[in-house]
């Protein structure tokens, strides 16, 4: 049986993972990674990972039998992921820090430390499959369509692929919780986490403020504008707005009005009504390809949110960095900053940042 | 399947450092007093006076291994809070009753120490901080310079955690004597390897502690000499002549006196066999496994530890590995939530090169000729496969 480097978050669902694979036989080793300074939030237990994560990690570890360790990666999630949220903020688009966690540090430092362990396998508890055939491992959709987590692995590097397992990929999330409570888990009746780990309060335009000074320029009032031009209001920041948004832009006004865009370099925002939220072209940037690159004319779906149905798509233009996608429907609020999954079929191929 | 292969796996405890198992002797002596021996010492009746019995005679051993006297000894809530009494407690009685005077103690303490320290810098004491060199020796011209500042009190551990640099202990008590210095030294490591005895080395306080030399954690004694004035830290009944109110943990007095009786009379024995064993340790690791280096070689080190520097290897995985291959030791200090801190102490000594990993083993009462043959052949082990990793 093979040795394999469990991610712990403390939450239930890597709890069941840990058991499923003590029950299948394999050599266990439990590890949480430590990724911020803990004594600058205040844990209110709605986010994974914090320490409060730790302690329930550790505990179902013991009662499964297995080693539980710490990793300090906040060095490397300080970088990878903090920053890119903070600069993609100042930069006036809505950046996804879990997925930037998952591709730069959780997976690829945990096979790396692994490795140094003797385990070549790396598991998580992610709603997400592989299968292996002829031409590779390959990442696919989790059984529980309604909790399926491949979104947030398209930036995974792909020779880190074949050593990625998910013990919980073929349960439903309630089978999760009756299996946790079965075997009287600590974390059985834990609540989802909501929040970004880094900003438990939920209120990141504070967390900006702290990071960026708040006397930065997308945090000063600006002009709100309306697709043609006209100043209809003023809002307090740029960094504070993300497309989509309707709350914030002050009310009163017969139609409801949403952020349709961005623009840092005059601290301006962009308002329209809702028809005007839809469009059916997306530009993908910084990509990973977890295979081959798709080509001009290749018919796929694309995902632009996390719990998003993914929406048919046909690639019109393939670049040295960016790719175009023609959509078959509509999609409202198309995000810059946010990720791009592309799937063909249940098959996860890739993905990139939204421009 | 799973049984067996815990069960062939062979386990090795080599972190006497940070604590050590109750000796049987100990627990033995120790169960009277949670059962029908349960009294409160500053009772009148006989179940009191009982305890007060076991009390006192306890000190009197303490005293006894210390070369002290009886009523030299306060029983502390372990090492931690003998060195925030001694530092903070003897500091407030001497800056009592005029200006704050500077604190001096040496840069590679244990925390309890430093951040006793750290608090007399709160209550307006200037903190003199005495470097070492790169064995982590404290010079006694530093000790000299320092004194001519005028400290309230000097504080230099008797051996040190991490590394195990013995310091010149006894030539630093006099020269703070006379220059009418308080010295407190901090004996929690050195207690049970070396010969400490306070009727030797001019000291004015010195810390022990019991789980060291196993005895029950959560106990440690005091030594104040007689005519030193401490303040309190903490306020109540007045027991432990009011240095350490709070009624009396007799329990583990008991199983201290005799933990520290043992460590003193088997003190001597064991540090030869100990240094045999953490030199075979030390010759193999030397041999086996390139770029590593032996932090305070050349130092006069205590017996049981080791402490050694790895180039090109990663500090989590080298402590992880090592436990996953059965072999429990230490880096350097490890935070509330386990990860892993860099060393002050490597950093006061210069020692701190990055990509290094640093690990401590330190033997104790138990630790055989096996064991050190187990850890022989994991290290090397452990050490190759993350090198091949952290290169590739």
């Amino acid at each position: 049986m093979s040795k394999v480097l469990l991610a712990m978050s403390g939450g239930v669902d890597s709890s069941v993972a840990a058991a499923l694979l003590v029950e299948q036989g394999h050599s266990v080793v439990g590890v949480t990674m430590k990724t911020f300074c803990y004594s600058e939030t205040n844990s209110t237990g709605k986010t994974c990972c914090g320490l409060d994560g730790i302690m329930d990690a550790r505990r179902v570890a013991e009662t499964l039998g297995i080693p539980h360790y710490v990793f300090d990666m906040e060095e490397a999630f300080t970088a990878a992921v903090i920053d890119d949220f903070v600069s993609e903020y100042a930069a006036g688009r809505t950046p996804n820090p879990c997925v930037r966690c998952n591709s730069n540090t959780k997976i690829p430092d945990l096979l790396h430390k692994g490795r140094m362990l003797g385990c070549d396998v790396i598991a998580t508890g992610h709603y997400a499959r592989t299968h292996t055939d002829g031409s590779g491992t390959h990442i696919l959709r989790g059984s529980d369509r309604a909790k399926d987590q491949t979104y947030f692995l398209w930036g995974v590097p792909a020779e880190v692929i074949p050593h990625l397992h998910f013990p919980v990929g073929e349960l439903t999330k309630p089978e999760v919780r009756a299996y946790a409570r079965r075997l009287e888990l600590a974390t059985a009746d834990k609540p989802e986490s909501q929040e970004i780990c880094f900003v438990p309060s939920g209120d990141y335009a504070e967390f900006l403020g702290k990071r960026l000074g708040d006397d930065h320029a997308g945090l000063q009032p600006g002009a709100v504008l309306s697709t043609s031009g006209e100043v209809v209001g003023e809002h307090g920041g740029y960094a504070r707005y993300t497309v989509g948004q309707r709350r914030g832009l002050g009310g009163g006004r017969g139609t409801p009005l949403y952020v349709l865009g961005v623009r840092p370099a005059t601290n301006e925002v962009v308002v329209g009504t809702a028809a005007e939220l839809y469009r059916d072209d997306v530009v993908l940037g910084d990509l990973n390809w977890l295979h081959d690159a798709p080509r001009v004319g290749d018919q796929l779906a694309v995902q632009v949110r996390h719990r998003a149905q993914a929406v048919p798509a046909r690639v019109t233009d393939v670049a040295y960095d960016t790719v175009t996608l023609k959509l078959d429907r509509t999609q409202r609020a198309v995000t810059p900053g946010q990720s791009g999954a592309l799937f063909v079929g249940d098959e996860l191929i890739g993905g990139g940042r939204i421009r | 399947m799973r049984i067996c292969y815990i069960a062939a796996m062979k386990y090795v405890y080599l972190d006497h450092a940070a604590t050590t198992a109750v000796r049987p002797e100990v627990r033995e002596a120790m169960a009277p007093y949670f059962d029908d021996r349960f009294g409160n010492p500053s009772s009148v009746h006989r179940w009191g006076r009982q305890a007060k019995n076991a009390l006192e005679q306890a000190r009197e051993r303490v005293a006894a291994a210390l070369g002290a006297k009886r009523r030299e000894i306060v029983f502390t809530g372990g090492g931690t809070e003998a060195d925030n009494i001694a530092v903070l407690g003897r500091w407030r009685a001497l800056c009592d009753s005029g200006s704050a005077s500077p604190i001096c103690c040496s840069a590679i303490e244990h925390k309890a120490v430093l951040s006793a320290a750290k608090q007399c810098t709160r209550e307006g004491g200037e903190l003199i901080i005495l470097g070492v060199d790169e064995l982590g020796r404290v010079q006694t011209v530093a000790i000299d310079e320092a004194i001519r500042a005028r400290p309230a009190i000097i504080s230099v551990m008797w051996a040190n955690n991490e590394v195990g640099t013995i310091q010149p202990i006894a030539d630093i008590a006099a020269r703070c004597q006379a220059a009418g210095v308080s010295f407190h030294t901090d004996a929690v490591q050195a207690f049970g390897k070396l010969r400490v005895r306070v009727d030797d080395v001019p000291c004015d306080l010195l810390s022990v502690s019991a789980h060291k030399v196993g005895g029950p954690k959560g106990t440690g004694a005091l030594f104040i000499r007689g005519g030193v004035d401490v303040s309190a830290l903490t306020h109540g009944g007045g027991q432990e002549r009011e240095v350490r109110p709070g009624t009396e943990n007799v329990a583990c007095a008991v199983g201290f006196a005799i933990a520290a009786e043992l460590a003193a009379a088997e003190q001597e024995h064991e540090a030869k066999r100990l240094a045999g064993l953490r030199d075979r340790l030390q010759q193999s690791l030397v041999e086996n496994i390139p770029d590593l280096t032996v932090n305070a070689a050349g130092a006069e080190r205590l017996p049981n530890i080791l402490n050694v520097s790895i180039g090109g290897a990663d500090q989590e995985a080298l402590l992880i590995g090592l436990d996953l291959e059965g072999v429990a030791a230490s880096g350097a200090s490890a935070c509330q939530s386990g990860a892993v801190t860099p060393s002050h102490v490597l950093a006061a000594m210069g020692r701190v090169r990055p990509g290094d990993a640093t690990v401590r083993f330190s033997l104790g009462h138990t630790t055989t000729a096996e064991d050190i043959a187990v850890a022989m052949q994991a290290v090397p082990a452990v050490v190759r496969r993350i090198r091949a990793e952290v290169a590739a």
